[in-house]
C-alpha cells in the first residue's frame, strides 16, 4: 500500500455498491480491481470495484462470515457458518468454487492468509484453530488452544506466526510451525456475559499496526444489558515487543450502543474503526476518535483500498459502500 | 436462578421480586381484601386425577420460536440455524435441541400461537393465567389452579412449588382468589437442602416441639374467640413450614447418584430440573423451573447458540429420566414462554418481542405424543393453520392433568370458572 495522505474530515461517499442481503464482511482485492463481501444468503459478492459490475459467487450453504485474498488477489476464501471454506479462482472469474474444504464442526467465523500466501487460518465453533495449505487446501496443524470460542485471526506480517482471539478476550500467539503458543495478551476486559451461560464480546477484530509496533484488538466492553445491545465499542492494543497493554481506544465524544467490529490501520498510521452506523477515526495512540463519519447504516466490516485512498464498508442493509478519504 | 438479573426490557425480574415480596406480606393480607379463603372448606368437586403432576419450564424473556421449535430454512427470516430430525418421523427443531430432537416421541409441538400482547409481564400474566386481563393477580396462575385442583388433604408438601437454585423464597401472590395456600413456594436445589431448614444449635426437638405446642396452644385458645382467616393462614404457615423441615432431604439433590447428578449437569438450570424430578417422585401437583433471560433484542443467534445449548442437554435428561422412571405417565411438562421473536432480523442481530405467530412443547400424560398442532408461513410471519392462544392452552394443560377445566372452583359462597369459559382445549393435542 502506498503513502498517501487521507483527510477523514473531508471524507464522503464515492460509491455504493447495492445489493439485497444483509452483508457481514468485506474485503477488497489487493490488486485494487475487486472488492467482495459476505452475505446471509450465503453468498459472495464481488463488484468490479471501478464499474460496479457484481457477480454471485455461489456455493456455500449458510451466511457467509469471513473473506480473505491471496496477497496477489489470485485466489479467494471464503469461510460460513456452513463451517466451509471456499476458494474460488479470481483470474479466470469463475462463479464455482475452485475448491471446497469442510474445515470446522459448526461455524466457521475467520478465514486470515499469510503475508507470503501459503498458509490459509480458519477458526470456528469447534474452537479450533487450523492452518491448510493455499496451494491444495489440505490441513498443515491443528492448534486446540482457545477455552472458548476463537472468534478472530490475524498472521503476523512477516513471520511464521500467528495471532487468534476468542470470545473470552484471550489472545493467543503462535508459532505456526509447531503449533508453540509463544505468549498470550488478555484482553479480558472486552469480555462480558448473559448469566452464566452466554459469552459475549471478546477479540472480535485483530490487526497490527503498519509498523508492527502493536496488535489491535477490536470488539466492545462497558456492557450494561447486553441482552438488550446496550456497550460500547473500543479497540484495546498491545506493544507487540513488551506486551504491555495500551490505552483503550474508543469514541467518547457520542454515546454509541456499537461493536468495533474492526479496526484497520491506515499506512499514514490512523486507526479507523467502524462502530454501528458510524465510521471511527484515531490519530495514532489517541484515546478519542477526531472524527465520525456518519454513514446510513449499521456496518459489520471494513476494509482498505490497497491504494489508501477509500475504505470499503459491509452494511446490515445489504449495500456496500466506497467512502473516499481524500476529500 | 441467582445469575439472571438483567432486565433487558425492565420488567420481568423486577415483577417476579415484587410478587414475592407481595406474597410474603399478604400470605396474610390477602384475607383482609374481603375473600374468605380460610374460613371456608375447599370445595371438592373438581379433585380428580391424584398423583399427576404437571412442571412448566418457563424460559423467561421469550426464546425464539425459529431457534427452537419452527425453524425455517433459506429465508431471510430464518437465521443461521438449521433444522435437524427427530424421534418423530416428518418432525423437524432446531438444530440447536439435538438431545431433545431425541425425545420428540415423548412431545408435541404446538407452532401455532397467536396473542396480542408484546410486553413481558402482561404476555407473563396472559399465558399463565389463561386469561386476557391487564391485572397480576385477577385469576389464579396455572400452578395456583393445578395445586388446587389436584390438592391432596394429608399432603405435607406445597402444591405449588418454584424450584430455585439457593434459598428459599416466600410465597409469591400469584393464587388470586384461591389464595395463599395455592400459591407458588420457592424452594432451592442446593446441595444440603433448604437453607435454614436445620434446628439452631443448641436447640433440641424436644424443645422446639414443646414451643410448637405452645404457639398452638395459644393460636387455638386465640381462635376459639375471634373467626380470622388471616390467622387461619399465618398457622398455615407456620405448620407448611414445619412440614417442610420435616422433609428437608428431598431437596437436597447431593442425595442423588453422582451419576444421575452428571447426567442433569452441573449448571443451574440441571440442578434446578434434578429438584424438579424429586419432586414429581413426590407428586407434588405444580413444579415450576425458570430459566430465565432469553429477551434477545441483541445479538440472538450467538446467545441462542449458548442458551439453547444450555437448555437442550438438561431437558432432554429430565424427560428421559421422567420416562424411564415411569413418572412421564404421571407428569405434564411444559415449555413456556410468553411470546416469541420477530421474523424481521433487526440491525443488532436481535429479534424484538412477536406475540402473533410463535411456539410451545409440551411432554408426557395426556397429550398426544409426536403431535404437531398448527403451522406458520414459510416466513414464520402469519399463523396459517389451527390458531389457538392462551385461552386454549390453558384449558388444555389442566385437560392433559385431568382437571376439568370446564368446572368451576366454589369459593366463599361465589362460583369461579376455572378456566375461561368461552374457550376450550385443543381436542386434538389431548390423548
Amino acid at each position: 500500500m502506498s503513502e498517501v495522505t487521507v483527510d477523514p474530515k473531508a471524507a464522503k461517499l464515492r460509491r455504493d455498491y447495492p445489493y439485497t442481503a444483509r452483508l457481514l464482511c468485506c474485503r477488497a482485492d489487493p490488486t485494487g480491481h475487486y472488492v467482495v463481501a459476505g452475505a446471509t444468503d450465503s453468498t459472495v459478492q464481488r463488484w468490479d470495484v471501478l464499474t460496479g459490475e457484481r457477480v454471485p459467487l455461489v456455493g456455500h450453504e449458510n451466511w457467509v462470515r469471513s473473506v480473505a485474498f491471496s496477497p496477489d488477489g489470485r485466489l479467494l476464501y471464503s469461510g460460513g457458518y456452513d463451517g466451509r471454506m471456499l476458494c474460488w479462482d479470481m483470474l479466470s472469474g469463475a462463479v464455482s468454487p475452485l475448491r471446497t474444504v469442510t474445515a470446522h464442526r459448526g461455524w466457521l467465523r475467520c478465514l486470515a492468509v499469510s503475508t507470503d500466501g501459503a498458509w490459509v487460518a480458519s477458526c470456528g465453533n469447534d474452537r479450533l484453530v487450523k492452518i491448510w495449505s493455499a496451494a491444495d487446501g489440505s490441513l498443515v496443524r491443528e492448534f486446540s488452544g482457545h477455552v472458548d470460542l476463537p472468534y478472530s485471526l490475524q498472521f503476523v506480517p512477516g513471520a511464521g506466526e500467528l495471532v487468534s482471539g476468542d470470545i473470552r478476550g484471550n489472545v493467543l500467539h503462535w508459532r505456526v510451525a509447531d503449533g508453540e503458543v509463544l505468549r498470550s495478551f488478555d484482553a479480558g476486559g472486552m469480555f462480558s456475559h448473559v448469566g452464566d451461560i452466554a459469552p459475549f464480546g471478546g477479540a472480535i477484530g485483530l490487526s497490527f499496526s503498519p509498523d508492527r509496533g502493536r496488535v489491535t484488538v477490536s470488539g466492545l466492553h462497558k456492557v450494561s444489558n447486553a441482552p438488550a445491545g446496550n456497550r460500547r465499542g473500543v479497540a484495546m492494543s498491545f506493544d507487540w515487543v513488551t506486551g504491555e497493554k495500551l490505552p483503550l481506544q474508543e469514541c467518547r465524544q457520542k454515546e454509541l450502543d456499537a461493536t468495533m467490529w474492526r479496526a484497520v490501520y491506515h499506512p499514514g498510521g490512523l486507526m479507523i474503526g467502524v462502530l454501528e452506523k458510524e465510521i471511527g477515526f484515531w490519530h495514532p495512540g489517541a484515546e478519542d476518535v477526531f472524527h465520525l463519519l456518519t454513514t446510513p447504516d449499521h456496518i459489520f466490516d471494513c476494509d482498505l483500498h490497497p491504494s489508501g485512498t477509500d475504505l470499503f464498508t459491509a452494511h446490515f442493509d445489504g449495500h456496500l459502500r466506497c467512502w473516499q478519504l481524500q476529500g | 436462578m441467582s445469575g439472571f438479573r438483567y432486565q433487558p426490557c425492565g420488567t420481568i425480574d423486577h415483577g417476579i421480586a415484587r410478587r414475592q415480596f407481595m406474597g410474603e406480606f399478604l400470605t396474610g393480607g390477602a384475607v383482609m381484601a374481603g375473600t374468605s379463603l380460610f374460613s371456608h372448606p375447599v370445595g371438592a368437586g373438581e379433585l380428580v386425577s391424584r398423583g399427576r403432576s404437571m412442571v412448566v419450564v418457563y424460559l423467561n424473556g421469550g426464546i425464539s420460536q425459529f431457534e427452537s421449535w419452527d425453524p425455517k430454512r433459506d429465508v431471510e427470516t430464518g437465521g443461521p440455524f438449521r433444522e435437524i430430525s427427530t424421534t418423530v418421523p416428518g418432525v423437524q427443531i432446531s438444530e440447536l435441541l439435538p438431545r431433545t430432537a431425541q425425545q420428540m416421541h415423548h412431545m408435541a409441538l404446538i407452532r401455532s400461537i397467536s396473542t396480542d400482547l408484546d410486553d413481558h409481564g402482561l404476555a407473563n400474566n396472559l399465558v399463565r393465567s389463561g386469561r386476557t386481563t391487564r391485572s397480576a393477580t385477577e385469576y389464579p396462575e396455572l400452578g395456583a389452579v393445578v395445586a388446587r385442583g389436584l390438592e391432596r388433604a394429608d399432603f405435607p408438601l406445597p402444591g405449588h412449588i418454584t424450584t430455585m437454585v439457593g434459598g428459599a423464597g416466600g410465597r409469591a401472590n400469584n393464587a388470586a382468589y384461591l389464595g395463599p395456600s395455592y400459591a407458588s413456594v420457592g424452594v432451592g436445589a442446593e446441595q444440603g437442602g433448604i437453607v435454614n431448614a436445620q434446628l439452631p444449635d443448641g436447640m433440641t426437638v424436644a424443645v422446639d416441639s414443646r414451643r410448637h405446642d405452645w404457639r398452638r396452644f395459644v393460636n387455638s385458645r386465640h381462635r376459639s374467640r375471634v373467626q380470622s382467616a388471616e390467622m387461619d393462614a399465618y398457622a398455615q404457615s407456620y405448620e407448611q413450614a414445619l412440614r417442610l423441615m420435616e422433609k428437608r432431604d428431598l431437596f437436597d439433590i447431593s442425595r442423588e447418584s453422582v451419576a444421575v447428578q452428571e447426567a442433569y449437569g452441573k449448571s443451574e438450570f440441571g440442578r434446578q430440573l434434578l429438584l424438579a424430578r424429586r419432586l414429581v417422585e413426590q407428586e407434588v401437583p405444580f413444579i415450576e423451573v425458570q430459566h430465565a433471560g432469553w429477551d434477545f433484542h441483541h445479538n440472538n443467534f450467538e446467545f441462542h447458540l449458548h442458551y439453547v445449548a444450555d437448555f437442550d442437554g438438561p431437558f432432554a435428561c429430565f424427560l428421559g429420566d421422567l420416562a424411564e422412571r415411569g413418572l412421564l405417565e404421571r407428569t405434564l411438562v411444559i415449555v413456556m414462554t410468553e411470546f416469541g421473536r420477530t421474523p424481521g432480523i433487526n440491525a443488532g442481530y436481535g429479534r424484538d418481542h412477536y406475540p402473533k405467530a410463535w411456539s410451545m412443547a409440551a411432554a408426557g400424560c395426556g397429550i398426544q405424543h409426536g403431535a404437531v398442532i398448527g403451522a406458520t408461513d414459510a416466513k414464520g410471519v402469519e399463523v396459517t393453520e389451527r390458531k389457538v392462544d392462551h385461552r386454549h392452552l390453558f384449558h388444555t394443560w389442566l385437560r392433559a392433568v385431568g382437571i376439568d377445566s370446564g368446572g368451576q372452583f366454589e369459593i366463599g359462597g361465589r362460583k369461579f370458572p376455572i378456566a375461561d369459559p368461552a374457550f376450550g382445549p385443543i381436542e386434538e393435542l389431548l390423548s
